[in-house]
């Protein structure tokens, strides 16, 4: 689904008929000053939207100082002699778990299925499969959280849960009670859904690879697997790269499904059988009772973390697509 | 007298022999193995798919295939009737109404900035290449954040469908931006040049030339960012404010239906949870029906070309 939108950043230069000088910029007729005003009036909204979510939560950065992201409590206070606690450390680490777990998923299986796709179904079957992943892409992160909620949660309470539970040894990583939201379920529904858009961009990238390579390493005798390993993956690494950025950042800005299966619990346990929250989550969960409230500005500098990983990450994956691009082409 | 023998080349062939059997036997085993890997991978991302779309129809199809979930508003069950749940129909038009807005906004200004984009190479047209590839990776959240922010608060319009609007038109705005650039920039440069030769201004080649022929790559974005805007949640949980009244005004608290399947998915009336699969099967269904039109509408529109 995405993957149209990475080619932004590879500038193609505009080409002008030979001879004839470009149009000075004094030339401008109504028609390029509508644009200029479109693209101004989309500079100005960038602007903004940075400005509005920092400004908002610069009180409670400066209320709490560094202890909002060394602390674990969130108390709001509505007694003016005691002050607020808000504390951003449980919804960190929680984020890093549970993107951590998915980010591990979705490269795993999904490089798998990228590579299955683009070389071992049948050549019919590769469109269907690839326009399939796209539409999937589509699917809405509320659907995959009803899902997560009605079906999966009772199943890891009565099935999963006690199992894992029960491994010997392992105790320090799932803990010895099982729960239906947690950690873990949560990881595997953030994985299942930004799957298949890494997954979509994943098998562009890999079908970019040129098909000299690929026949050049088979003629040497490199059995399929060695030439997938050692030839198509490293030949489009940096891409893969890119997409799994892309993915890590659509699972840290996860919101609405995360609150949905990984509850609302704030405790500084993090095995994996245990409620939690993430950034984004808890924005969602908590937004209804904060009207009013200094929780508000403590949301907003919630979403600040948010904003700075989110759009670093972002910035990371389109440069490393584009630059796999150029590579290809050149 | 036993005789050394002078040549074991013989030997020392078939030693190697068996040993680079024994490789390629090795590394075929490997190669199997994992290519069989590749096959489960492939299995492994289908069977939550498929378990998804499969409980979606499960659960969803009686809703979905009942006039009430259209034409009713929305009831709040009793453990006396634990089934009157009603329909959706102020979710949906409030779903439609937020979007028209959103579209309204953000369509002429998403596609100006693609145009500009993708036709100046001014140094304000390079930062702002980096902002909307950026902002196209930003979480839907932060709109809402942002849309609180300014519309709810900073306007004084207090929590109302035209701030969910703004959320979801700003969230559209990159997606746009970016999807007709691309759209623009993989019309033919001949083309272009065509039209310059011939004399037209730089404005008339660009709106009676290039945009013609972009069209396919621009409603398909379009359609892109509609199908993502439909089931887009967290932004109009924020500043929406949830209303079970039916209405399609701009200034009112409104109702969404990705809003509704948040709220009821946790009921503990299986009626109203049967709602939540409902409209989540209803969302899918549009999205799906959206983005397989305009993918078949752009191939015939290609071939037509040819």
């Amino acid at each position: 689904m995405s993957e149209n939108l990475l080619t932004v950043s590879s500038p193609t230069p505009v080409t002008y008929v030979e001879g004839r000088q470009r149009p000075s910029t004094s030339s401008r007729g109504p028609y390029e000053y509508v644009l200029l005003a479109a693209a101004s009036l989309f500079a100005l909204i960038a602007a903004y939207f940075v400005g509005t979510v920092i400004w908002r939560a610069v009180p409670a950065f400066r209320e709490q100082g560094f202890g909002f992201f060394s602390n674990a409590m969130w108390n709001a206070s509505f007694d003016p002699a005691v002050p607020s606690q808000f504390g951003s450390l449980s919804m960190i680490i929680g984020t890093l778990i549970t993107s951590g777990i998915a980010i591990l998923i979705a490269v795993i299986v999904g490089t798998g299925t990228a590579l299955a796709i683009s070389f071992l179904l049948p050549t019919r079957l590769r469109t269907v499969a690839a326009t399939l992943i796209e539409l999937l892409a589509a699917v809405p992160s509320v659907v995959y959280g009803i899902w997560g909620l009605v079906v999966l949660t009772p199943w890891f309470q009565y099935t999963v849960g006690p199992w894992l539970a029960g491994i010997p040894g392992f105790a320090w990583l799932f803990g010895t009670t099982a729960g239906g939201q947690c950690y873990l379920l949560a990881g595997l529904v953030l994985g299942a859904m930004i799957l298949p858009s890494y997954v979509a961009i994943g098998r562009e990238v890999i079908n970019s690879v040129s098909k000299e390579l690929i026949e050049a390493s088979l003629s040497l005798g490199a059995t399929q697997w060695q030439t997938l390993w050692k030839t198509v993956i490293p030949t489009a690494r940096i891409g893969l790269f890119g997409a799994g950025t892309l993915a890590l950042g659509r699972a840290i800005g996860e919101t609405v499904a995360m609150s949905m299966v990984l509850g609302s619990a704030l405790s500084t346990n993090y095995q994996l059988l245990k409620p939690g929250a993430t950034l984004a989550g808890w924005i969602a969960t908590q937004w209804g009772e904060a009207q009013g409230s200094s929780q508000v500005p403590a949301l907003f500098a919630l979403g600040v973390i948010l904003m700075v990983v989110s759009l670093s990450m972002s910035l990371i994956s389109n440069r490393l697509v584009a630059r796999q691009r150029r590579a290809a082409t050149l | 007298m036993t005789t050394l023998p002078l040549d074991n080349s013989h030997h020392i062939r078939e030693h190697l022999r068996e040993r680079a059997s024994a490789t390629v036997k090795r590394r075929q085993f490997v190669s199997r193995l994992m290519i069989a890997l590749c096959w489960v991978a492939i299995a492994l991302a289908a069977l939550p798919l498929g378990d998804v779309i499969i409980n979606l129809f499960i659960h969803g199809w009686a809703s979905v295939s009942s006039w009430a979930f259209y034409s009713q508003l929305p009831a709040q069950p009793t453990l006396f009737s634990p089934d009157a749940v009603g329909g959706v129909s102020n979710a949906i038009v409030g779903s439609g109404v937020i979007l028209g807005y959103a579209l309204l906004g953000a369509l002429p200004i998403g596609i100006g900035i693609g145009v500009y984009n993708a036709e100046s190479d001014s140094r304000f047209a390079i930062v702002l290449r980096l902002v909307v590839a950026t902002m196209v990776g930003a979480p839907s959240i932060l709109m809402g954040l942002f849309a609180f922010g300014l519309v709810v608060v900073q306007f004084g319009f207090g929590f109302c469908i035209l701030a969910g609007a703004f959320a979801i038109g700003t969230m559209m705005l990159p997606v746009l931006a970016a999807s007709t650039e691309i759209a623009v920039r993989n019309v033919p440069a001949t083309l272009r040049e065509a039209g310059l030769a011939l004399g037209a201004k730089k404005s008339t080649t660009s709106l009676r030339i290039v945009l013609p022929a972009a069209i396919t790559g621009i409603v398909s974005g379009a359609i892109l960012a509609i199908s993502r805007a439909i089931g887009e949640t967290a932004p109009v949980l924020l500043v929406i404010g949830g209303s079970q009244a039916f209405t399609w005004k701009a200034g009112d608290f409104g109702q969404a239906l990705p809003l509704m399947i948040y709220q009821d998915a946790s009921s503990s009336y299986p009626a109203q949870r049967a709602q939540a699969w409902g409209i989540a099967l209803f969302i899918v269904i549009v999205v799906f029906v959206l983005s397989l039109t305009a993918r078949i509408w752009a191939n015939s529109k290609q071939k037509e070309r040819r």
